[in-house]
């Protein structure tokens, strides 16, 4: 083999860092938009984003004040916006779970440089979702605490049966760790941070967070075991947490709920969905933070070859529901799958859906358009609207025409609604672009250490071939 | 009393408060008068300066006034608003002066529980119906019908249910006035005295009553003292919907007025002619009740046919329905007569030899019906509906005799109103004397006549000629806006009064609470013109009714008990009209009358006018159960609408929804169109009662008034209106949008089962082998809960084959529940909150549907998808398998409702009770829990009433007999589809329903194990035409 810094070889796979760099330039890289003070575009986006945390204000005051009625929900539409949200945004943050545990257990070197990243995001997608199993309750200052198995005095605990309890378990679990996590993660990146900065209250704050890390032998080894034993439990979660989801519909006897399939095509929907809002953000993220010689086109590809799978897990769920319909010979089931969804009031969600979550990811077949910047940014964007309209079709949807056609309804959402869901984005945008102007967008210490690993393994393979 | 106390010193303390802003208000004029500090009260210069600067602020409040202790009318209000729940809640501490009895339970097992019951009458057309009256320590809450009244017979239609929230309507009018001036009820006698002695001195002349149609014999013995006092005055009595068709007819057919009185219990064969006779008129409860009792699927079961433009009640019951235009139905009758003279029905006479009229009926059901007709003489029917000419019903009168129905299913009596007509010939008289200046007092005690009266009277402009227009109404309606005094009107439930049933049968009315707001009766009104309007009506009845009681042979006992028993039992015995004797048809004399009628083919679009099955002639506008009750043909809900069939609407390219103007007789009205199935082509329908301008907020601008294209002569139907498209849209609220079982062609079990007479009394056909699939025990993998230990096991079931769809129930289960309304956004939203609701599915051809209704409120699954989704533990089953929902412990996750197959689950997804009036909280039933914002809720299968049933017999040491506990829908049913009770007696009704070889459950194969079981629909075709099914 040659020297490390290679041209494009065409047999070579792409490098994970592009040029040479020593510890001292990945820190100054990696840390340079941390240390420097805002600039103009960061606080245009943070502008943006406040306003729709604003909406997102306002829109929360007027369903505590009014009530549920200022949703477009009826009967039979007990569920729509507020679960639809919560729903796609537990599958948001599905792929940083995955990204960060599985893809350590399984040794992805390829992890590093956008785990901290999409962390991150699983992090603010869960702070989203979180708000809607409340606020959608007819009574929020009673669910917030009813929904624990603390001792009462009326001496009622929760229904262990319904899904809805298993939920608040899940999303907990799943919340604190990924919050454990990316903590953890961060540590040592605090520390060199607190070593870098030239503010002394920054040098405090950071030094407060890094817990006292000094970078010796034992912490990193105490460090190293704890972060495994993170990404152990994580990762049942990536498979648990929207599989307890999918719960919510599949134990039901609505059709279009009751499906044993929900489960895995759930996980698979959330990864697909999860991918597409990282590479939705990383795309600008790496070319103004630069960033670009850590989150190579490797990167992107390898991402976007996961979205390439996980959208034909999701459209093998959506053979399955219609072949089951169909070979079941069950009349609700049929009813739902081959008129409702195709032909039925709300088509033009489901047409979306099919197209942006199972035609527009074939696109990546092609090794051309894979690795192509505007392309993949468009069908990140495709993807995110396409898992939301599967979202609205499994919930809404099959409710509005379910068994007797005498309770049939429409819907449509309200202002509040549109709200609600614009200003969680907002929410979203906001902590994300906190997160990327106050800690280091990239695990640095995990970078260098690649960078160690990549230089030995080279040197190593240099010696052989020699 | 200790609460009296307590409530007097809370009044005043809200007075206190209160006062000075009605001083700010109302400037410094009502002080003068009465000494309070005439300084008006300001917070800021700009106020003050605001106050002087409106020199009339009393005039900005025309109905304002300044005799009540210097309290403005809106402070008055205000006071009254905020008192009213004091000045009521005590009603326990005041029941009215006079001593009302309550209801001795007759028969002792069906007046279940502990709160007082008292039996008392309404009136809606004049003819009255029993009414019991549930009431909680002094506050009425729940209409139920007497079981001992010949015309109830213990069920309710919707209007009477309704009555409870109208008694508490907040916005009744409150204040007697002169003007613009609140008075008190003495200054009004003495202006009354003083008119009438005026009057006295010309005998009279110039003084007009315009009253509504009444039986009451108090009334009619007013009228003749004020006529005795004032020889030269005189009587109108006028109703918009007033159907004199009958009376005329038999002046026609038997040379003298009569009116028919029908029975369906002998009947095998019924002809509606345009009558919706199940849901429309003074017969209507006991005529369902009777004509569902026949239609158990026998050899005997009875079969109905319907003509009508538009499809009804009946219409939807009809085992045949032939759609024809209203105005050719006399053409119809006439050929009928003519083919069953040439079938050799003799007795017909010349009537028989009229000729067939023209029209567009098919041959084949003439001769069908005809042959019906005949096979069952003496057991035949042929009604004819209000709207019907006064000729169709002489020949159905007609047709009747010579069939040998009289004296089996029609008998003919003696008027009972006071006035024998009440239509538009009187009121056109009286109109005549006020255009030519001859009228200077006029009193009117009738419904809102300047709203209702035919557009062509202009009444509106003719009253403003009266000098002194005396109006007495429960609202500040259209009238009221143009009277000179204004009298607002006591409640049936405030009143005094007598009247009687259809068949004669007197009723005393007895009043549940003292006025809330000091209304008087009309027969207050119209003693106060002989000089004994102080006296009260308590005591004018008593005194009449003392008066006849001292008849030979009539009362043993002193007055006293006599007139306690009249009103505990809530009718006065022996006093039926019996049928007149020796009615013969004068032949020769219909037969010239009935000529024309054969000729007559008008031309063009047909425009008809129909009476609202929910506010009637539109006097219960502003009330919102009846306005949110979904139309039993429409689901139309908050509105009506221009009705027309699919055919007529796709010829002048319009769609549900579109806003089209009508023109007839150079008027014009702009309304939403609505297409219906089963409606007559070339024609329109327009239901009257709504797009009311004066009334409470509730019914305020509801729908549009078809009033304003009534004529006095075409009241009902008439040719010759011209429809354009304006390509406005309109928006409407229905609550069902669907009109058939599987409207995208899904192929599920229809929920609502159908099925001819042969194939349910043939025991080895496709119908019994469907529905045992649809009902007993499926493969299960956990062992079901064995109910068979409990004391009670409940379950309800609900015969297809006897509701009608009139959706008594309904609003029976919305005030025995206190359900809210929504208005007409919620109800669009989709978030309606009865707990029982009438599917109602066509099945066949848009034009002519088979209609087939199904209430359905929760059917109390064994197994039921709601209660393991809750997460909190909010709805669980109970030991005896009610599914209960706990409201203080829902969360309002509204999973529930979500997985509930039926749908049955309501949710308040708004503050729907915060903010009603302290008046319409009395009316709450105290037992039902009123539930808050964000709580779900759904039918309880009545359980405060097992409760209370439970708690009785525990006390006697003894179970609940079957029967003896009714649920509210159960209760108000007419027809007595609906049956409850324990499944764990095996002879109690529920028990044997459910083993009838026709129930069915809905969604069995779900496996919910509902409860409530469904029993199918039986069609009674004539084989003669029947169709391929």
């Amino acid at each position: 083999m040659a020297a490390p810094n290679l041209s494009h070889d065409p047999l070579e796979p792409l490098p994970l860092i592009e040029g040479t760099h020593t510890d001292q330039t990945i820190n100054d890289s990696l840390l340079s938009h941390v240390l420097r003070g805002a600039g103009k575009g960061w606080w245009m986006l943070f502008g943006c984003a406040l306003s729709m945390l604003g909406l997102l204000v306002i829109a929360i005051s007027w369903t505590l004040y009014k009530g549920i009625g200022a949703w477009g929900n009826n009967i039979p539409v007990g569920w729509a916006f507020g679960i639809i949200n919560f729903v796609w945004w537990i599958g948001i943050g599905h792929a940083g779970t995955l990204i960060s545990a599985i893809l350590l257990l399984f040794q992805q070197k390829w992890r590093t440089s956008i785990n901290r990243f999409a962390e991150a995001m699983t992090l603010f997608a869960v702070i989203c979702a979180l708000l809607f199993p409340l606020l959608h309750t007819g009574r929020p200052w009673f669910a917030a605490y009813w929904l624990m198995p603390y001792p009462s005095v009326q001496r009622i605990w929760p229904q262990f049966k319904s899904p809805l309890t298993w939920d608040v378990f899940a999303v907990s679990t799943y919340f604190t760790i990924s919050l454990l996590f990316w903590f953890l993660g961060l540590v040592p990146d605090l520390a060199a941070l607190r070593e870098s900065t030239k503010s002394k209250t920054k040098r405090f704050i950071y030094g407060l967070f890094a817990m006292g890390w000094r970078g010796s032998g034992r912490h990193w080894a105490e460090y190293k075991w704890a972060y495994l034993l993170l990404a152990g439990l994580s990762t049942p979660l990536v498979l648990s947490v929207h599989t307890i989801v999918s719960f919510d519909f599949a134990t039901s006897v609505i059709p279009g709920w009751h499906t044993t399939i929900f489960p895995p095509y759930f996980v698979a929907g959330a990864v697909f969905s999860g991918f597409a809002m990282v590479m939705t953000w990383m795309i600008p993220a790496r070319h103004f933070l630069g960033l670009k010689h850590v989150v190579t086109m490797k990167h992107l590809e390898n991402m976007n070859k996961i979205m390439l799978v996980t959208g034909m897990l999701v459209g093998y769920g959506y053979l399955m529901e219609h072949f089951i319909a169909w070979y079941s010979g069950n009349p609700y089931e049929m009813g739902q799958f081959f008129l409702t969804r195709w032909h039925g009031p709300m088509r033009w969600i489901f047409r979306t859906m099919m197209f942006c979550n199972v035609v527009v990811p074939q696109m990546f077949w092609s090794k051309r358009l894979r690795t192509s910047i505007p392309v993949m940014w468009v069908a990140a964007i495709l993807i995110n609207i396409g898992m939301w309209c599967e979202r609205f079709n499994i919930v809404v949807t099959s409710l509005h025409r379910d068994f007797l056609p005498s309770s049939w309804k429409d819907y449509s959402p309200t202002w509040v609604d549109l709200s609600l869901f614009i200003g969680t984005i907002g929410l979203f945008s906001t902590l994300f672009l906190l997160f990327l102007k106050f800690v280091p967008a990239v695990a640095v210490t995990e970078v260098k250490e690649l960078r160690h690993e990549l230089a030995e393994h080279d040197a190593v393979a240099g010696e052989t071939h020699a | 009393m200790s609460c009296d106390d307590n409530h007097e010193a809370r009044a005043n303390d809200r007075a206190r408060r209160s006062l000075p802003m009605v001083g700010a208000q109302n400037g410094g004029a009502a002080g003068a008068e009465t000494g309070l500090p005439s300084r008006p009260l300001w917070r800021s210069i700009e106020e003050r300066s605001l106050l002087g600067a409106v020199p009339g602020a009393a005039n900005e409040f025309p109905g304002g006034a300044s005799e009540m202790d210097g309290v403005s009318r809106r402070g008055f209000m205000q006071l009254l608003g905020v008192s009213t729940a004091i000045a009521t809640v005590g009603a326990a501490c005041r029941k009215p002066n006079e001593k009302i009895i309550p209801f001795v339970r007759r028969p002792e097992e069906i007046t279940p529980g502990n709160a007082l019951h008292f039996a008392t009458a309404y009136a809606l057309e004049g003819y009255t119906s029993g009414l019991l009256v549930e009431s909680h320590e002094g506050r009425p809450t729940k209409i139920e019908g007497n079981p001992a009244h010949p015309e109830t017979i213990g069920a309710t239609t919707v209007t009477e249910q309704a009555l409870i929230l109208g008694l508490y309507d907040d916005d009744r009018a409150k204040q007697l006035r002169r003007g613009g001036d609140a008075i008190g009820w003495q200054t009004f006698l003495g202006d009354v005295k003083a008119r009438g002695a005026k009057l006295t001195e010309r005998g009279g002349a110039g003084l007009r009553f315009l009253t509504g149609p009444t039986t009451s014999p108090l009334l009619a013995d007013l009228r003749r003292r004020i006529l005795e006092r004032f020889p030269q005055a005189k009587f109108v009595s006028y109703a918009a919907v007033a159907g004199d068709g009958a009376v005329e007819g038999s002046k026609m057919a038997f040379g003298r007025p009569l009116v028919p009185r029908h029975h369906l219990a002998p009947a095998a064969v019924i002809l509606s002619l345009d009558a919706d006779f199940l849901a429309d008129g003074p017969e209507q409860t006991r005529l369902s009740r009777e004509f569902s009792a026949r239609r158990e699927p026998s050899r005997d079961m009875n079969r109905l046919y319907v003509v009508e433009p538009a499809l009804t009640v009946t219409g939807g019951m009809a085992d045949h329905r032939l759609r024809l235009r209203g105005s050719e139905v006399g053409a119809l009758l006439g050929s009928l007569c003519a083919m069953l003279s040439g079938r050799g029905l003799s007795a017909l006479g010349p009537v028989g030899s009229l000729g067939h009229g023209q029209g567009s009926w098919d041959p084949k059901w003439l001769v069908a019906l005809c042959g019906d007709l005949e096979r069952n003489r003496g057991r035949s029917l042929v009604i004819a509906g209000r709207r019907q000419p006064p000729v169709v019903h002489a020949l159905a009168a007609a047709l009747n005799v010579a069939l040998g129905n009289l004296g089996s299913t029609v008998e003919y009596g003696l008027p009972i109103t006071t006035d024998a007509t009440t239509g538009t010939a009187a009121l056109g008289a009286l109109a005549e004397d006020i255009a030519a200046g001859s009228v200077d007092t006029l009193v009117v005690t009738g419904e809102n006549p300047v709203y209702a009266a035919p557009v062509d009277y202009k009444l509106a402009q003719l009253l403003k000629r009266v000098p002194n227009v005396i109006y007495h109404g429960l609202y500040e309606d259209e009238t009221a806006a143009i009277c000179n005094y204004f009298v607002p009107a006591a409640h049936v439930l405030e009143s005094w009064g007598d009247g009687r049933a259809t068949d004669g049968i007197v009723s005393i009315a007895q009043p549940l609470i003292a006025p809330l707001w000091g209304g008087h009766t009309e027969a207050e009104v119209l003693a106060a013109f002989v000089g004994d309007g102080d006296l009260g009506t308590h005591e004018l009845l008593r005194r009449y009714w003392r008066g006849m009681s001292k008849l030979p042979g009539n009362l043993v006992g002193s007055f006293d008990n006599v007139w306690e028993r009249w009103l505990a039992d809530g009718i006065v015995p022996d006093t039926g009209a019996g049928a007149e004797a020796g009615v013969t048809i004068n032949g020769q004399a219909l037969a010239q009358a009935a000529a024309p009628l054969l000729a007559r083919s008008g031309s063009g679009m047909e425009i008809a006018f129909a009476t609202d099955p929910k506010v009637f002639d539109g006097r219960f506008a502003n009330n919102a159960w009846l306005q949110e009750l979904a139309h039993p043909i429409t689901k139309l809900t908050w509105d009506n609408a221009l009705l027309l069939s699919d055919a007529t609407a796709k010829g002048l390219d319009l769609e549900t929804g579109d806003i089209v103007e009508v023109t007839y007789r150079d008027r014009t009205l702009e309304a939403p169109a609505m297409i219906v199935p089963g409606h007559v082509d070339d024609a329109i329908t327009l239901p009257l009662g709504y797009g009311r301008t004066a009334t409470g907020h509730v019914g305020r601008g509801v729908g549009f008034n078809a009033n304003a294209l009534r004529t006095s002569e075409a009241p009902w139907f008439d040719r010759g209106a011209a429809i354009s498209k304006t390509g406005k849209r309109f928006k409407f609220a229905i609550t069902q949008d669907h009109w058939t079982m599987s409207p995208d062609g899904r192929e599920s079990p229809p929920p609502a089962v159908s099925a001819p007479l042969a194939e349910v009394l043939n025991a080895g056909s496709m119908f019994h082998e469907e529905l045992e699939e649809r009902r007993g025990p499926q493969a299960v993998i956990h062992q079901p809960v064995d109910y068979s230990g409990q004391a009670y096991k409940w379950g309800m079931s609900v015969d297809l084959n006897k509701c009608t769809g009139c959706s008594a129930c309904v609003v029976a289960c919305q005030s025995e529940n206190n359900i809210a309304s929504v208005g007409k956004d919620g109800v669009g939203r989709g978030r309606e909150m009865q707990w029982i609701r009438i599917d109602r599915y066509f099945s066949g051809p848009v034009d002519e549907p088979e209609m087939i209704n199904q209430p359905l409120g929760c059917v109390h699954c064994e197994t039921a998808p709601c209660e393991y989704v809750c997460p909190v533990n909010a709805t669980v089953h109970s030991d005896e398998g009610l599914n209960e929902m706990i409201y203080n412990r829902c969360i309002g996750t509204r999973y529930c409702s979500n997985n509930c197959p039926y749908k049955v689950r309501r949710f308040n997804f708004l503050d729907y009770t915060g903010d009603i009036s302290a008046a319409r909280e009395l009316g709450m039933n105290p037992e039902v829990t009123v539930r808050s914002r964000g709580v779900m809720e759904k039918c309880t299968y009545c359980v405060q009433r097992i409760e209370r049933a439970r708690i009785a017999t525990r006390i006697e040491g003894r179970t609940i007999a079957d029967g003896e506990l009714q649920t509210a829908c159960q209760q108000g049913c007419p027809t007595q589809a609906i049956v409850f009770g324990s499944l764990n007696d095996p002879n109690s009704k529920v028990s044997q329903l459910h083993a009838d070889t026709r129930r069915y459950d809905l969604l069995h194969e779900l496996g919910t194990r509902p409860r409530t079981a469904y029993l199918a629909r039986v069609r009674n075709p004539n084989p003669e035409l029947a169709k391929v099914d």
